[in-house]
Protein backbone atom coordinates (compact mmCIF):
# COMPACT_ATOMS: atom_id res chain seq x y z
CA UNK A 1 0.00 0.00 0.00
CA UNK A 2 1.10 3.46 -0.96
CA UNK A 3 1.93 6.22 1.92
CA UNK A 4 -0.57 8.61 -0.37
CA UNK A 5 -3.70 8.16 -1.38
CA UNK A 6 -5.73 10.43 -3.81
CA UNK A 7 -9.82 10.28 -4.26
CA UNK A 8 -11.39 11.76 -7.30
CA UNK A 9 -14.67 11.99 -8.85
CA UNK A 10 -17.04 14.61 -10.08
CA UNK A 11 -18.63 16.96 -7.49
CA UNK A 12 -21.29 15.79 -4.88
CA UNK A 13 -20.24 12.12 -5.37
CA UNK A 14 -18.99 11.70 -1.68
CA UNK A 15 -15.48 11.79 -1.98
CA UNK A 16 -15.26 14.02 1.51
CA UNK A 17 -16.88 11.08 2.82
CA UNK A 18 -15.28 8.46 1.86
CA UNK A 19 -11.76 9.95 1.90
CA UNK A 20 -12.73 10.73 5.33
CA UNK A 21 -13.87 7.16 6.13
CA UNK A 22 -10.69 5.74 4.40
CA UNK A 23 -8.55 8.52 6.88
CA UNK A 24 -10.25 6.85 9.70
CA UNK A 25 -10.00 3.22 9.00
CA UNK A 26 -6.14 3.91 8.27
CA UNK A 27 -5.90 5.59 11.87
CA UNK A 28 -7.92 2.52 13.61
CA UNK A 29 -5.73 0.35 12.54
CA UNK A 30 -3.02 2.11 14.28
CA UNK A 31 -1.56 4.07 11.35
CA UNK A 32 -0.73 7.50 12.22
CA UNK A 33 -2.65 9.43 9.05
CA UNK A 34 -3.36 12.96 7.24
CA UNK A 35 -6.37 13.66 5.34
CA UNK A 36 -6.24 16.67 3.17
CA UNK A 37 -9.37 18.35 1.98
CA UNK A 38 -9.10 20.40 -0.82
CA UNK A 39 -12.86 20.83 -1.66
CA UNK A 40 -13.98 23.85 0.46
CA UNK A 41 -18.35 23.04 -0.68
CA UNK A 42 -18.32 20.09 1.48
CA UNK A 43 -15.27 19.50 3.70
CA UNK A 44 -13.98 17.74 6.64
CA UNK A 45 -14.72 20.01 8.97
CA UNK A 46 -18.16 19.04 8.26
CA UNK A 47 -17.69 15.65 8.62
CA UNK A 48 -15.73 15.46 11.98
CA UNK A 49 -17.80 18.32 13.13
CA UNK A 50 -14.73 20.06 14.10
CA UNK A 51 -12.81 23.27 12.22
CA UNK A 52 -9.50 22.42 9.92
CA UNK A 53 -6.97 25.02 8.69
CA UNK A 54 -4.10 25.35 7.19
CA UNK A 55 -2.13 22.98 9.08
CA UNK A 56 -2.51 19.70 10.41
CA UNK A 57 -4.61 19.40 13.30
CA UNK A 58 -5.22 16.58 15.59
CA UNK A 59 -9.10 15.28 15.08
CA UNK A 60 -10.40 14.88 18.09
CA UNK A 61 -11.85 11.83 19.92
CA UNK A 62 -9.57 9.52 17.30
CA UNK A 63 -5.86 8.58 17.96
CA UNK A 64 -3.38 8.28 14.56
CA UNK A 65 -6.07 10.57 13.08
CA UNK A 66 -5.19 14.14 11.96
CA UNK A 67 -6.99 16.58 9.15
CA UNK A 68 -5.96 19.57 7.32
CA UNK A 69 -7.69 22.35 4.69
CA UNK A 70 -6.47 23.69 1.79
CA UNK A 71 -8.29 26.32 0.26
CA UNK A 72 -7.06 26.98 -3.33
CA UNK A 73 -8.57 30.64 -3.33
CA UNK A 74 -6.63 31.91 -0.17
CA UNK A 75 -3.60 29.59 -1.28
CA UNK A 76 -3.24 31.78 -5.20
CA UNK A 77 -4.24 34.74 -2.81
CA UNK A 78 -1.17 34.48 -0.75
CA UNK A 79 1.28 33.63 -3.17
CA UNK A 80 0.36 36.65 -5.18
CA UNK A 81 0.53 38.49 -2.46
CA UNK A 82 4.53 37.35 -1.79
CA UNK A 83 5.42 38.07 -5.33
CA UNK A 84 4.24 41.42 -4.82
CA UNK A 85 6.00 42.03 -1.47
CA UNK A 86 9.32 41.09 -3.49
CA UNK A 87 8.55 43.05 -5.83
CA UNK A 88 8.48 46.19 -3.42
CA UNK A 89 11.70 45.16 -2.04
CA UNK A 90 13.44 44.86 -5.08
CA UNK A 91 12.00 47.20 -8.04
CA UNK A 92 12.00 50.50 -8.49
CA UNK A 93 8.22 52.21 -7.47
CA UNK A 94 8.32 53.52 -11.21
CA UNK A 95 7.74 50.19 -12.43
CA UNK A 96 6.35 48.58 -9.52
CA UNK A 97 2.45 49.66 -10.85
CA UNK A 98 3.04 48.50 -14.69
CA UNK A 99 4.27 44.95 -12.99
CA UNK A 100 1.74 44.96 -10.77
CA UNK A 101 -0.85 44.22 -14.01
CA UNK A 102 0.94 41.42 -15.00
CA UNK A 103 0.91 39.61 -11.51
CA UNK A 104 -2.41 40.28 -10.85
CA UNK A 105 -3.40 38.68 -14.71
CA UNK A 106 -1.59 35.66 -14.22
CA UNK A 107 -3.31 35.01 -10.69
CA UNK A 108 -6.30 34.85 -12.56
CA UNK A 109 -5.82 32.42 -15.14
CA UNK A 110 -7.75 29.59 -15.26
CA UNK A 111 -5.02 27.29 -14.12
CA UNK A 112 -4.17 29.35 -11.19
CA UNK A 113 -6.04 27.60 -9.02
CA UNK A 114 -5.01 24.47 -9.90
CA UNK A 115 -1.05 25.68 -9.82
CA UNK A 116 -1.79 26.39 -5.98
CA UNK A 117 -3.06 23.67 -5.28
CA UNK A 118 -0.39 21.28 -7.06
CA UNK A 119 2.09 23.55 -4.71
CA UNK A 120 0.33 22.68 -1.66
CA UNK A 121 0.27 19.36 -2.89
CA UNK A 122 4.24 19.06 -2.95
CA UNK A 123 4.55 20.73 0.35
CA UNK A 124 2.64 18.29 1.67
CA UNK A 125 4.06 15.47 0.16
CA UNK A 126 7.19 16.92 1.26
CA UNK A 127 6.47 17.31 4.97
CA UNK A 128 4.85 14.05 5.27
CA UNK A 129 7.75 12.52 7.29
CA UNK A 130 5.66 11.96 10.89
CA UNK A 131 2.87 10.56 8.43
CA UNK A 132 2.18 6.64 7.89
CA UNK A 133 0.15 7.62 5.53
CA UNK A 134 -1.82 10.59 3.83
CA UNK A 135 -4.96 10.93 2.38
CA UNK A 136 -5.94 13.57 -0.29
CA UNK A 137 -9.79 14.46 -1.01
CA UNK A 138 -9.40 16.66 -4.27
CA UNK A 139 -11.50 19.16 -5.01
CA UNK A 140 -14.05 18.30 -7.67
CA UNK A 141 -12.77 20.24 -10.82
CA UNK A 142 -11.56 18.44 -13.73
CA UNK A 143 -8.47 20.09 -13.27
CA UNK A 144 -7.38 18.73 -10.36
CA UNK A 145 -7.08 15.54 -12.46
CA UNK A 146 -4.58 17.24 -14.82
CA UNK A 147 -2.69 18.38 -12.10
CA UNK A 148 -1.37 15.01 -11.35
CA UNK A 149 -0.32 14.83 -15.00
CA UNK A 150 1.39 17.97 -14.39
CA UNK A 151 5.05 17.58 -13.35
CA UNK A 152 6.52 15.76 -16.25
CA UNK A 153 5.23 18.40 -18.50
CA UNK A 154 6.02 21.21 -16.45
CA UNK A 155 9.58 19.55 -15.54
CA UNK A 156 10.13 19.54 -19.62
CA UNK A 157 8.83 23.45 -19.98
CA UNK A 158 11.22 24.44 -17.00
CA UNK A 159 14.26 22.74 -18.70
CA UNK A 160 13.27 24.58 -21.77
CA UNK A 161 13.47 27.71 -20.17
CA UNK A 162 16.63 27.08 -18.15
CA UNK A 163 18.50 26.38 -21.08
CA UNK A 164 17.00 29.98 -23.16
CA UNK A 165 18.28 31.74 -20.49
CA UNK A 166 21.62 29.96 -20.24
CA UNK A 167 21.80 30.45 -23.75
CA UNK A 168 20.86 34.21 -23.94
CA UNK A 169 23.45 34.58 -20.50
CA UNK A 170 26.21 33.23 -22.66
CA UNK A 171 25.89 35.50 -25.14
CA UNK A 172 25.75 38.00 -22.95
CA UNK A 173 29.17 36.83 -21.47
CA UNK A 174 30.86 36.93 -25.11
CA UNK A 175 29.35 40.41 -26.04
CA UNK A 176 31.16 41.65 -23.12
CA UNK A 177 34.04 43.59 -24.65
CA UNK A 178 37.44 43.14 -23.33
CA UNK A 179 37.73 44.39 -20.07
CA UNK A 180 34.05 45.10 -19.54
CA UNK A 181 31.83 43.99 -17.51
CA UNK A 182 29.25 41.44 -19.04
CA UNK A 183 25.49 42.10 -18.02
CA UNK A 184 24.55 39.32 -17.25
CA UNK A 185 26.46 35.93 -15.88
CA UNK A 186 25.33 32.40 -15.41
CA UNK A 187 26.71 31.92 -12.31
CA UNK A 188 25.01 33.75 -10.30
CA UNK A 189 21.78 34.67 -12.06
CA UNK A 190 18.93 34.39 -9.53
CA UNK A 191 16.41 33.48 -12.50
CA UNK A 192 18.26 30.17 -13.05
CA UNK A 193 18.50 29.65 -9.57
CA UNK A 194 15.16 29.99 -8.96
CA UNK A 195 13.84 27.75 -12.18
CA UNK A 196 16.42 25.24 -10.85
CA UNK A 197 14.59 24.96 -7.27
CA UNK A 198 11.47 25.04 -9.28
CA UNK A 199 12.24 21.93 -11.50
CA UNK A 200 13.57 19.99 -8.00
CA UNK A 201 10.05 20.09 -6.50
CA UNK A 202 8.47 19.02 -9.88
CA UNK A 203 10.68 16.23 -10.35
CA UNK A 204 10.12 15.11 -6.77
CA UNK A 205 5.95 15.38 -7.28
CA UNK A 206 6.72 12.97 -10.62
CA UNK A 207 8.61 10.67 -8.75
CA UNK A 208 6.40 10.52 -5.47
CA UNK A 209 3.08 9.86 -8.03
CA UNK A 210 4.82 7.62 -9.65
CA UNK A 211 6.09 5.07 -7.03
CA UNK A 212 4.45 6.46 -3.67
CA UNK A 213 0.66 7.01 -4.62
CA UNK A 214 -2.63 5.50 -5.58
CA UNK A 215 -5.56 6.86 -7.13
CA UNK A 216 -9.18 5.85 -6.50
CA UNK A 217 -11.97 7.51 -8.17
CA UNK A 218 -15.95 7.69 -6.42
CA UNK A 219 -18.70 7.94 -8.22
CA UNK A 220 -22.68 7.01 -7.59
CA UNK A 221 -24.87 4.72 -9.62
CA UNK A 222 -25.98 6.91 -12.21
CA UNK A 223 -25.05 7.36 -15.76
CA UNK A 224 -23.69 10.49 -15.73
CA UNK A 225 -21.12 9.47 -12.81
CA UNK A 226 -20.50 6.38 -14.74
CA UNK A 227 -19.92 8.27 -17.79
CA UNK A 228 -17.80 10.90 -16.31
CA UNK A 229 -15.78 7.89 -14.90
CA UNK A 230 -14.95 6.28 -18.05
CA UNK A 231 -13.65 10.06 -19.02
CA UNK A 232 -11.71 10.74 -16.08
CA UNK A 233 -9.86 6.60 -16.31
CA UNK A 234 -9.21 7.29 -20.20
CA UNK A 235 -7.75 11.00 -19.36
CA UNK A 236 -5.68 9.56 -15.89
CA UNK A 237 -4.04 7.19 -18.61
CA UNK A 238 -3.46 9.45 -20.95
CA UNK A 239 -1.40 10.85 -18.09
CA UNK A 240 0.48 7.86 -17.84
CA UNK A 241 -1.55 7.36 -13.87
CA UNK A 242 -3.33 4.28 -13.36
CA UNK A 243 -6.40 4.07 -11.04
CA UNK A 244 -6.65 1.47 -9.04
CA UNK A 245 -9.78 1.69 -7.90
CA UNK A 246 -13.60 2.46 -7.89
CA UNK A 247 -15.77 3.24 -4.73
CA UNK A 248 -19.37 2.77 -5.50
CA UNK A 249 -21.25 5.74 -3.35
CA UNK A 250 -24.70 6.92 -2.69
CA UNK A 251 -26.73 2.74 -3.29
CA UNK A 252 -30.45 3.50 -2.89
CA UNK A 253 -31.09 0.64 0.03
CA UNK A 254 -33.67 -1.93 -0.89
CA UNK A 255 -36.72 -1.78 1.55
CA UNK A 256 -38.03 -4.57 3.39
CA UNK A 257 -40.10 -7.74 1.71
CA UNK A 258 -43.09 -7.17 3.28
CA UNK A 259 -43.61 -3.23 1.97
CA UNK A 260 -46.03 -2.67 -0.75
CA UNK A 261 -46.63 0.96 -0.53
CA UNK A 262 -45.97 3.11 -3.25
CA UNK A 263 -42.66 4.65 -1.47
CA UNK A 264 -41.71 0.67 -1.57
CA UNK A 265 -42.32 -0.16 -5.04
CA UNK A 266 -40.60 3.06 -6.12
CA UNK A 267 -37.25 2.05 -3.85
CA UNK A 268 -37.89 -1.74 -5.28
CA UNK A 269 -37.55 0.19 -9.34
CA UNK A 270 -34.71 1.77 -8.14
CA UNK A 271 -32.84 -0.37 -6.85
CA UNK A 272 -33.11 -2.93 -9.37
CA UNK A 273 -31.93 -0.48 -12.06
CA UNK A 274 -28.73 0.35 -9.73
CA UNK A 275 -27.98 -3.55 -9.77
CA UNK A 276 -27.98 -3.50 -13.17
CA UNK A 277 -25.36 -0.28 -13.04
CA UNK A 278 -23.64 -2.03 -10.57
CA UNK A 279 -23.13 -4.94 -12.33
CA UNK A 280 -22.15 -3.14 -15.73
CA UNK A 281 -19.44 -1.10 -13.62
CA UNK A 282 -17.97 -4.62 -12.62
CA UNK A 283 -18.16 -5.82 -15.92
CA UNK A 284 -17.56 -2.64 -18.45
CA UNK A 285 -14.02 -1.28 -15.86
CA UNK A 286 -10.88 -2.65 -15.71
CA UNK A 287 -10.57 -1.21 -12.27
CA UNK A 288 -11.33 -3.14 -9.43
CA UNK A 289 -14.75 -1.80 -7.42
CA UNK A 290 -12.84 -1.64 -3.95
CA UNK A 291 -15.96 -0.65 -2.37
CA UNK A 292 -20.48 -0.41 -3.03
CA UNK A 293 -21.41 2.17 -0.05
CA UNK A 294 -25.58 2.30 0.50
CA UNK A 295 -26.96 6.01 0.94
CA UNK A 296 -27.10 7.06 4.63
CA UNK A 297 -30.47 8.71 5.69
CA UNK A 298 -27.80 11.74 7.50
CA UNK A 299 -25.11 13.49 6.34
CA UNK A 300 -22.29 11.09 7.21
CA UNK A 301 -20.24 11.35 10.23
CA UNK A 302 -19.46 10.89 13.65
CA UNK A 303 -20.53 7.40 14.10
CA UNK A 304 -21.77 6.23 10.77
CA UNK A 305 -18.29 7.39 9.56
CA UNK A 306 -17.11 4.25 11.15
CA UNK A 307 -19.50 2.28 9.57
CA UNK A 308 -18.71 3.46 5.77
CA UNK A 309 -15.38 2.75 6.96
CA UNK A 310 -15.71 -0.81 7.60
CA UNK A 311 -17.83 -0.86 4.23
CA UNK A 312 -14.09 -0.18 2.22
CA UNK A 313 -11.79 -2.77 0.88
CA UNK A 314 -9.43 -0.74 0.59
CA UNK A 315 -5.95 -2.25 2.29
CA UNK A 316 -4.69 -0.59 5.08
CA UNK A 317 -1.61 -1.98 5.34
CA UNK A 318 1.74 -0.30 5.70
CA UNK A 319 4.21 -0.67 8.08
CA UNK A 320 3.10 1.73 10.95
CA UNK A 321 6.42 4.55 11.33
CA UNK A 322 6.92 3.03 15.41
CA UNK A 323 7.51 -0.38 14.39
CA UNK B 1 73.22 65.17 -29.97
CA UNK B 2 72.60 62.63 -27.92
CA UNK B 3 69.62 65.06 -26.60
CA UNK B 4 68.09 65.05 -30.05
CA UNK B 5 68.27 61.43 -30.11
CA UNK B 6 66.74 60.95 -27.01
CA UNK B 7 63.70 63.14 -28.33
CA UNK B 8 63.55 61.10 -31.79
CA UNK B 9 63.08 58.15 -29.57
CA UNK B 10 60.26 59.73 -27.72
CA UNK B 11 58.48 61.23 -30.99
CA UNK B 12 58.85 57.53 -32.37
CA UNK B 13 57.42 56.03 -29.27
CA UNK B 14 54.90 58.37 -29.23
CA UNK B 15 53.71 57.52 -32.84
CA UNK B 16 53.82 54.16 -32.60
CA UNK B 17 51.55 55.06 -29.76
CA UNK B 18 48.97 57.03 -31.70
CA UNK B 19 49.16 54.65 -34.67
CA UNK B 20 48.20 51.60 -31.96
CA UNK B 21 45.31 53.52 -30.89
CA UNK B 22 44.56 54.80 -34.48
CA UNK B 23 44.79 51.28 -35.46
CA UNK B 24 42.73 49.97 -32.76
CA UNK B 25 39.93 52.09 -32.93
CA UNK B 26 39.76 51.27 -36.61
CA UNK B 27 40.00 47.36 -35.61
CA UNK B 28 37.29 47.77 -33.52
CA UNK B 29 35.06 50.23 -35.38
CA UNK B 30 35.01 47.98 -38.33
CA UNK B 31 34.98 44.62 -36.75
CA UNK B 32 34.89 44.51 -33.31
CA UNK B 33 32.10 46.15 -32.57
CA UNK B 34 29.78 45.29 -35.16
CA UNK B 35 30.55 42.16 -34.32
CA UNK B 36 29.47 42.28 -30.35
CA UNK B 37 26.75 43.98 -31.69
CA UNK B 38 25.72 41.31 -33.60
CA UNK B 39 25.83 38.83 -30.72
CA UNK B 40 24.84 41.21 -28.69
CA UNK B 41 21.27 41.69 -30.50
CA UNK B 42 21.31 38.16 -30.74
CA UNK B 43 21.23 37.71 -27.10
CA UNK B 44 18.53 39.89 -27.05
CA UNK B 45 16.44 38.07 -29.50
CA UNK B 46 17.07 34.68 -27.28
CA UNK B 47 15.96 37.04 -24.04
CA UNK B 48 13.21 38.05 -25.77
CA UNK B 49 12.11 34.62 -26.33
CA UNK B 50 12.61 33.45 -23.35
CA UNK B 51 10.87 36.28 -21.25
CA UNK B 52 7.85 35.59 -24.22
CA UNK B 53 8.24 31.45 -23.10
CA UNK B 54 7.55 32.86 -19.39
CA UNK B 55 4.95 35.59 -20.18
CA UNK B 56 3.00 34.54 -23.26
CA UNK B 57 -0.33 35.39 -20.67
CA UNK B 58 0.45 39.30 -21.17
CA UNK B 59 -0.39 38.91 -24.97
CA UNK B 60 -3.26 37.03 -24.74
CA UNK B 61 -1.88 33.78 -25.02
CA UNK B 62 -3.04 31.23 -22.12
CA UNK B 63 0.19 29.36 -20.77
CA UNK B 64 -0.19 26.60 -18.36
CA UNK B 65 3.01 27.78 -16.50
CA UNK B 66 2.52 31.56 -16.40
CA UNK B 67 1.38 30.90 -12.60
CA UNK B 68 4.93 29.75 -11.84
CA UNK B 69 6.88 32.33 -13.98
CA UNK B 70 5.27 35.17 -12.33
CA UNK B 71 8.04 34.21 -9.33
CA UNK B 72 10.64 35.28 -11.42
CA UNK B 73 9.02 38.94 -12.12
CA UNK B 74 10.45 40.34 -9.43
CA UNK B 75 14.30 39.61 -10.57
CA UNK B 76 13.09 40.68 -14.43
CA UNK B 77 10.82 43.22 -14.20
CA UNK B 78 12.85 45.93 -16.14
CA UNK B 79 13.47 43.56 -18.56
CA UNK B 80 10.21 42.69 -18.80
CA UNK B 81 8.81 46.16 -19.11
CA UNK B 82 11.33 47.14 -21.69
CA UNK B 83 10.49 43.86 -23.35
CA UNK B 84 7.13 44.41 -23.58
CA UNK B 85 7.54 47.66 -24.99
CA UNK B 86 9.89 45.62 -27.77
CA UNK B 87 7.12 43.37 -28.33
CA UNK B 88 4.48 46.11 -28.70
CA UNK B 89 6.55 47.69 -30.61
CA UNK B 90 8.84 45.51 -33.11
CA UNK B 91 7.69 46.10 -36.82
CA UNK B 92 9.15 42.90 -38.07
CA UNK B 93 11.49 40.02 -38.07
CA UNK B 94 13.29 41.97 -41.05
CA UNK B 95 13.38 44.87 -39.80
CA UNK B 96 15.00 44.15 -36.56
CA UNK B 97 17.80 42.08 -38.12
CA UNK B 98 18.43 44.71 -40.74
CA UNK B 99 19.36 47.31 -37.96
CA UNK B 100 22.79 45.57 -37.22
CA UNK B 101 23.49 47.09 -40.90
CA UNK B 102 23.13 50.52 -40.02
CA UNK B 103 21.64 51.59 -43.56
CA UNK B 104 19.95 54.77 -41.87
Amino acid sequence: MSKFVFFGGKGGVGKTTVSSAYGLKCANAGLDTLVVSTDPAHSTSDVFDQQFGDEPAPVEGHDHLWAMEIDPDEEVQAHMQEIKRRMGDQVSPAIVSEIDRQIELAHQTPGAYEAALFDRFIEVMRSADDYDRVVFDTSPTGGTLRLLSLPDFLDQWIERLIDKRTQSIDLFEKAAIGEQEARKKVADDPIIAHLRERKEKFEFAAHTLESDAEFYLVLNPDELSIRETERAIAQLTDYGLAVDGLVLNRMTPAPDDDEDGRGARYLRDRVRTERERLDRIRETFDEPLVAVIETRVEEVRGALLADVAAELDIDVAAEPATQ
Amino acid sequence: MSESGLSLERRIAALRGWLHEWAHGLYHGMVEHPAFEKIEKEAEDVEDEFLFACFADAFGIPSPVSYYTVELLPYLAEEFEQFERRMWDRESLLERKGQQYHFH
